[in-house]
């Protein structure tokens, strides 16, 4: 059968009588499958067999995460208490959205645990991701002003950061119980030497009370309620730029997208031998294994 | 064009193996083929479990596929039909080929123009061939991925009919995933 018919010009090859322009809406459906979100959508403009499977269920129930409806029925109550981000259109989020709406909403950061943690899922292939403010955890003498104090910066996600000015023993706790999709994790606490601050529009950083951390290494640690664990340890020390940077902890494995696990993770410097300070700790951040943050909107300094 | 192809070319019925008749949508042509490559159809094996065992000596006509797709869908099925069609739960059923030949025989199977690529994926999704189907969905991804719209267009042969109120509309529904 030649492709002499009704064939349209095109760059590539003949098309012969029909193109793929005229596939139904379940073929492309099934195609889309192929494709991640961002690309979907972009595709939705393409034709009407295009838009419709674009927006069909059967095609992003399987983007969603495993556990969506837990993660959708946790974005919903905080919708509901006011303290979520609603859609753009102000629109309430319900759990009788479409799936293409439930990804979309699980892409914007959703709070839970009274405001002090907060989820999200990646727009690329929805792996999830979450973020521990350090008021959510447990700091070593936090309430003496002689060492800590807080500092308003929108440098961080919570926009509060915990600062060190000095202390001997150094020890931040937290904890966290959550179902994860099965798969791999990293975690990382978020922290800065030097303290940040403005003066007439420009990003500036103090380093008059950074001390003691060449002397013994920072430990790191992880555990997990099915007993996995990681430790690390670091030397911190300023960077040339003096901005954030992401400690890795260690890595962890949830197989089972329905049960929830507890997570328990630290860092300490207590040698007492000598003070350290100069420290801020802005939060701890759990990504999918493999996830490099680029400049990740408030949360990096400007350079 | 009335004969009988079976294109893996060892003569299905000479190692005494069961085969069906195929009939494409214009009743221009019958295939005979081995059944484990017919049963790669979903579609197929339905229409035989609801017609009864005497279905194939008539031939099962497939209402939906013209013959020289469906002379190219057996092309695929015969080359990944299992090396014995009984289900005994003691045989894996992998394909009577090895996997790097299959792979192989993948990546040429789809260097078709455009026209032919879209009548083995409705063809493949009609019959419920999720070998096939899968291949030619990917195909076609790869062709999408990495492109403008234009380019899509383009490459695709995709014409919008949308107006311009539709584009917007489009547009806002969409807008949160860029």
């Amino acid at each position: 059968m030649g492709a002499a018919g009704s064939s349209i010009l095109g760059a590539d090859g003949e098309w012969g009588e029909t193109s793929l322009g005229d596939m139904p809406e379940s073929c492309v459906a099934a195609v889309l499958l192929y494709l991640d979100p961002p690309e979907i959508c972009q595709v939705a403009r393409l034709n009407r067999a295009f838009r419709g499977a674009a927006s069909a269920d059967c095609v992003w129930a399987a983007k969603l995460p495993a556990n969506y409806r837990y993660l959708a029925a946790l974005a919903a109550a905080a919708d509901d208490e006011g303290r979520g981000d609603g859609d753009a259109n102000g629109k309430r989020f319900s759990l009788a959205a479409t799936k293409k709406e439930i990804y979309a909403r699980l892409c914007q950061s959703t709070l839970f645990d009274a405001g002090g943690k907060e989820f999200w899922i990646l727009k690329n292939k929805g792996g999830l991701c979450i973020s521990i403010s350090s008021k959510a955890m447990t700091i070593t003498g936090i309430d003496d002003r002689r060492h800590w104090s807080h500092l308003a910066t929108d440098e961080s996600r919570f926009h509060s950061v915990a600062y060190l000015q000095q202390i001997w023993w150094l020890e931040v706790d937290g904890e966290l119980e959550f179902c994860f999709p099965a798969g791999a994790y990293s975690l990382f606490f978020h922290l800065h030497l030097g303290r940040p601050y403005r003066r007439m529009g420009r990003r500036l950083c103090g380093t008059e009370h950074v001390h003691g951390w060449d002397v013994t290494p920072t430990q790191f640690q992880l555990t997990t309620s099915d007993e996995q664990q990681a430790t690390s340890e670091y030397y911190l020390h300023l960077h040339e730029q003096g901005g954030w940077k992401l400690y890795h902890v260690g890595d962890f494995v949830v197989s089972n997208s329905d049960e929830p696990i507890n997570l328990k993770f630290s860092m300490m410097q207590i040698d007492c031998t000598h003070t350290k300070g100069g420290l801020c700790v802005d939060s701890v951040f759990i990504y999918p294994k493999g996830y490099k943050p680029e400049k990740e909107g408030r949360a990096w300094c400007k350079r | 064009m009335a004969a009988a192809a079976d294109s893996s070319g060892d003569g299905g019925t000479s190692s005494g193996e069961k085969t069906i008749v195929l009939v494409s949508s214009d009743n221009s042509a019958r295939f005979e083929v081995r059944e484990a490559a017919a049963l790669l159809s979903q579609t197929v094996r339905r229409m035989i479990d609801e017609a009864g065992a005497d279905a194939s000596g008539d031939g099962i006509t497939l209402p939906d596929v013209d013959a020289k797709t469906l002379a190219k869908v057996l092309e695929y099925c015969n080359k990944h039909a299992p090396a014995s069609s009984s289900s005994s739960a003691a045989e894996a059923a992998p394909p009577a080929e090895g996997e790097e030949d299959l792979e192989r025989f993948d990546r040429e199977f789809v260097r078709v123009d455009m026209g032919t690529l879209y009548s083995l994926v409705t063809a493949a999704s009609y019959l419920k061939i999720e070998g096939l189907l899968n291949l030619t969905c990917q195909t076609i991804a790869d062709m999408i991925k990495g492109k403008t719209p234009e380019q899509i267009r383009k490459t695709l042969g995709i014409t919008s009919e949308f107006t311009p109120e539709e584009e917007d509309e489009v547009r806002r529904e969409n807008a949160w995933a860029f």
